[in-house]
């Protein structure tokens, strides 16, 4: 018998490949119709679905609601920008910003884990804000302006270079890159480890009877969707050039939020598909009206009172059956 | 190894002025089934708490095997080889049967397990198989815990406790609420777990009692008021005056 949990998260891969197909027969739309906007647009949809990614991993599976995740994505914006505007080496911008989500998610995670409940959401959400005003009122990260005059970037991978400002490499590699992302926390989740932060979200009371100091367990699911989130910002200076505080806003934090509900919380490929479906929407409804918010605000309402488990709360127990049907036969 | 597996010595813990338990001590024998008995709010369940870690003694000290431990929490408690059901029903509900199991399973596995997909925890595995067989929930085990009528969800409450192969089991009243039939099941399944774990059971079922346990302890107002065999507690005048109601 397979584990029903391992089946869902195959089923999320599955709808990650029809994802991964239509991005490839986007950019090849691209290339062929010498796009430049809608392609970095695209990219920019994947870089906060992977900002996206992480809150699920708090929310979808730990049981925690960060409303401070946007404090790790635009610090890992930050450090990559200025250590590219220092030495334009992608690994080394990476590299720092691997660093700087460990240590900043363990940082917060031990202030933000000392609390549950409500009073997490308030403390990740007033860290963040503190962290935003404090990058906003440092000249020397250009302060309300942001972080201008980041170079561009040549990915060197041996074999082969991507550049930062060649619309299709670029998408095709942000593709990779959040999808690998997406691999490695679906590899987590299925790990013992990955099924503690389940039991955490299904009843944190009993962990501990299991043999497991829940409060370690939180504190790395912490550090773990910090790192993604960094991981996911480093990205941001390389498509646009710039690290603006913005990024670290309530607006980038509220958004992921919104994202991973609307797209399905718990199935971590809806993290991804919500972002599309919002960059999505708000490009369209932004070319008819300047209050896309409002369009924004209203669907996301609809998207809670009709469909409670999101997008992929609907498509992915279909594909569910769909598999479970392929192993019996 | 001889000497008690188990031993409370002094312990004690007050609610404001309330003495929930008030210097107990005991000690449990290898392999046996020690039973705790007393009026609702005894103090019973706060003695459970004490010895798993639940909650802190004020005074006193769990000895496991001859070591102590003072102020040990719930997951240290558990590495002593301690395991334990709740009262209310304190399941993964949003869970499978079988996940509830396998969470309970896997710190069974070796650590550098910890970091391989769950399929490959074989140990673990099999450890589910035969606890959904045990306990008579096999054609459940794809139902999510909270979807299991009460019955069922007591018996999954035990097998998580013992999921972990622990060396004492605490059980707080597993048959509540459960049918006559299911109840003189489940004690025939306590008994035979005696083969390899040692039980600290709480229990109100008077007629159970007497026929599963080795030894009864009485609890009465946060104290201990007797200990004994159960034939030998039954005929105590003060059990009789304190629990029975009459003397
Ligand atoms: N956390 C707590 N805070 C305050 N009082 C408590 C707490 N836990 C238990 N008590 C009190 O301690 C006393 C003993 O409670 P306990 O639950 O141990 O009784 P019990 O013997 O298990 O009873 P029952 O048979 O009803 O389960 C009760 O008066 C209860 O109200
Ligand atoms: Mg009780």
């Amino acid at each position: 018998m397979r584990d029903a949990l391992t089946n869902s998260m195959r089923a999320s891969h599955v709808l990650a490949l029809v994802l991964l197909a239509a991005g490839l027969m986007f950019a090849a739309f691209g290339a062929v119709t010498n796009d430049t906007f809608y392609l970095r647009l695209a990219t920019e949809a994947l870089i906060f679905g992977g900002l996206a990614l992480a809150v699920d991993i708090l929310l979808g599976y730990t049981g925690l609601l960060s409303l401070g995740q946007a404090m790790f994505f635009g610090l890992g914006a930050y450090v990559a920008a200025v250590v590219l505007i220092a030495i334009p080496s992608f690994w080394l911008a990476f590299g720092a910003a691997l660093v700087a989500g460990i240590l900043t998610g363990l940082i917060g995670g031990f202030i933000a884990n000392r609390v549950r409940g409500v009073y997490f959401a308030l403390i990740t959400f007033g860290m963040a804000q503190v962290v935003a005003k404090v990058i906003y009122n440092t000249r020397s990260l250009g302060a309300s302006d942001g972080l201008i005059g980041v170079p561009i970037v040549k990915i060197n991978f041996g074999l082969f270079a991507v550049s930062s400002d060649n619309p299709v490499g670029f998408f095709l590699f942000t593709m990779a890159y959040v999808g690998a992302l997406y691999l490695i926390a679906a590899y987590i989740l299925d790990t013992p480890f990955g099924r503690l932060l389940i039991a955490l979200k299904a009843n944190e009371r009993r962990v501990p009877f299991l043999g497991y100091h829940a409060t370690s367990a939180r504190l790395a699911a912490y550090v773990l969707a910090a790192t993604i989130a960094s991981l996911s910002g480093a990205l941001y200076p390389m498509l646009r050039g710039f690290a603006s505080p913005e990024l670290l806003f309530f607006a980038t934090s509220g958004n992921a939020v919104i994202t991973v509900i609307t797209g399905g919380a718990g199935t971590l490929i809806g993290a991804i598909y919500g972002s599309v479906l919002l960059t999505v929407i708000k490009s369209y409804v932004g070319s008819w009206t300047e209050h896309h918010l409002i369009v924004i605000g209203i669907l996301f309402m609809l998207v809670v009172i009709f469909l409670p488990n999101g997008l992929m709360g609907v498509v992915r127990p279909w594909v569910e059956k769909l598999l479970a049907r392929k192993t019996r036969s | 190894m001889s000497g008690p597996v188990l031993e409370a010595r002094e312990l004690s813990i007050r609610f404001g002025g309330l003495r929930a338990v008030d210097n107990v001590s005991f000690a449990v024998e290898r392999n046996l089934v020690t039973t705790v008995i007393g009026p609702n709010g005894a103090g019973k369940s706060t003695l459970f708490n004490l010895i798993s870690g639940l909650a802190r003694p004020q005074h006193g000290t769990v000895f496991i095997e001859g070591k102590p431990y003072r102020n040990a929490q719930p997951h240290q408690m558990q590495k002593a080889g301690l395991a334990r059901s709740f009262q209310i029903t304190n399941l993964f509900f949003d869970l499978p049967v079988a996940e509830n199991l396998r969470l309970a399973a896997q710190v069974l596995e070796p650590k550098r397990l910890w970091t391989m997909p769950v399929s490959a925890s074989r140990r673990a595995a099999e450890v589910v198989e035969q606890l959904l067989e045990r306990f008579g929930l096999q054609d459940k085990a794809g139902y999510l815990a909270g979807a299991l009528s009460h019955g069922e969800q007591r018996r999954l409450e035990i097998a998580v406790a013992l999921a972990c192969r622990p060396k004492i089991l605490l059980l707080d009243e597993p048959t509540q609420g459960m049918s006559h039939g299911d109840t003189e099941h489940t004690a025939g399944l306590i008994r035979s777990l005696t083969s390899d774990v040692t039980v600290l059971l709480i229990e109100h079922d008077i007629g159970l009692v007497m026929s599963i346990s080795d030894q009864v302890i009485v609890m009465h107002q946060g104290q201990k008021l007797a200990e004994g065999k159960p034939a030998e507690v039954r005929a105590n005048p003060a059990v009789q005056t304190a629990y029975f109601g009459h003397a």
